[in-house]
């Protein structure tokens, strides 16, 4: 200890490259954290709704799933009901939107007598076949378009809606 | 489609396919006795033509309710609101309504009366039962119009 005295000069060097140091990090940390910030954002989940609808009872006949979730509409937030209709193909879910690509009624499975393994739309007479794709010669101008669906915990989930992959 | 800016600018370019006007009718009673009957018909009537609206959505412009006091002449509103509707390009024009006294008044076609179901007290999942059973009642009516008059 006595051979390694501090000199008044050391000691107020070491205060201040101490001092210095602690208000350099505590400038960079938050702007630090700022920057990585997006990667720690957990990725949400929620995004899918879940359906009461058992993934065991889907068959390659297309049924129809209702799922409910909360829609804000500047102040009036209320809850809307939508359908998708899903079915399997081999052990793949699919699940296409009821809304018809040309005015926007909803299309049912068989709803035509004489093409019962097409959708039909009431309004207009429009076919889309079983993976979406409208019929030549109908009025709907693009296939039906796709949920992302997933199964959670053995039920059907429904996420968001995107273009048709399947056509 | 509803009646709203939106949906009207697409109507007016396709006026061709969208040929059908549902105009719901609701009557107010604003008597102590009466209003609570009068709030769930109407309740009831705007559910379902919203859903109906939902299923035929490229094919009918749902108008808002038209709402008259009890003691509205039937008659005399059967008489205005055809002849609004007849100026316009509508090939089929369905009214929707809870309120009998509409049955007997003549000047109007296709009156669709349905009796109110007090759905306020059901629980969500309930109600969307009986509201689909509904719909399931009216849709042939609206089919069938379009099949024979197409």
């Amino acid at each position: 200890m006595s051979n390694n005295r501090v000199s008044r000069r050391q000691f107020l060097g070491y205060t201040l490259t101490g001092v210095g140091g602690f208000m350099a990090a505590g400038m960079l940390m938050p702007m630090v954290r700022f920057a990585v910030d997006p990667i720690l954002q957990q990725q949400d989940a929620g995004d899918y709704v879940l359906t009461d609808q058992a993934v065991a009872d889907i068959t390659e006949e297309p049924v129809r799933v209702d799922f409910t979730f909360e829609q804000v509409d500047a102040w009036y937030t209320s809850e809307v009901t939508n359908s998708a209709w899903v079915y399997k193909e081999g052990d793949k879910l699919i699940a296409l939107s009821p809304v018809c690509k040309h005015l926007g009624c909803t299309v049912n499975w068989g709803g035509d007598p004489e093409n019962p393994t097409q959708f039909f739309c009431p309004c207009h007479a429009g076919r889309y076949e079983k993976n979406g794709q409208n019929i030549a010669g109908t009025p709907p101008l693009g296939p039906l378009d796709e949920y992302q669906v997933q199964e959670q915990d053995g039920f059907v989930a429904i996420g968001a809606v995107r273009e048709n992959t399947l056509v | 489609m509803h009646f709203n800016s939106k949906d009207i600018d697409l109507y007016a370019g396709q006026k061709d396919y969208v040929d059908t006007a549902v105009v719901p009718l609701i009557e107010l009673d604003l008597t102590d006795a009466g209003m609570k009957a009068s709030a769930e018909a109407s309740e009831y009537l705007q559910s379902l033509t919203v859903i109906l609206e939902k299923q035929f959505k490229g094919r009918i412009l749902l108008l808002p309710p038209i709402s008259y006091v009890r003691a509205a002449d039937r008659a005399e509103l059967g008489e205005q609101l055809k002849k609004e509707l007849s100026e316009t390009g509508f090939k089929h024009i369905f009214y929707l309504t809870t309120d009998p006294k509409w049955r007997s008044v003549e000047e109007l076609e296709n009156v669709l009366w349905l009796p109110a179901i007090p759905t306020g007290d059901m629980d969500q999942s309930f109600k969307k039962s009986v509201m689909e059973d509904q719909l399931r009642q009216v849709l042939p009516l609206f089919t069938k119009e379009w099949t024979h008059h197409s």
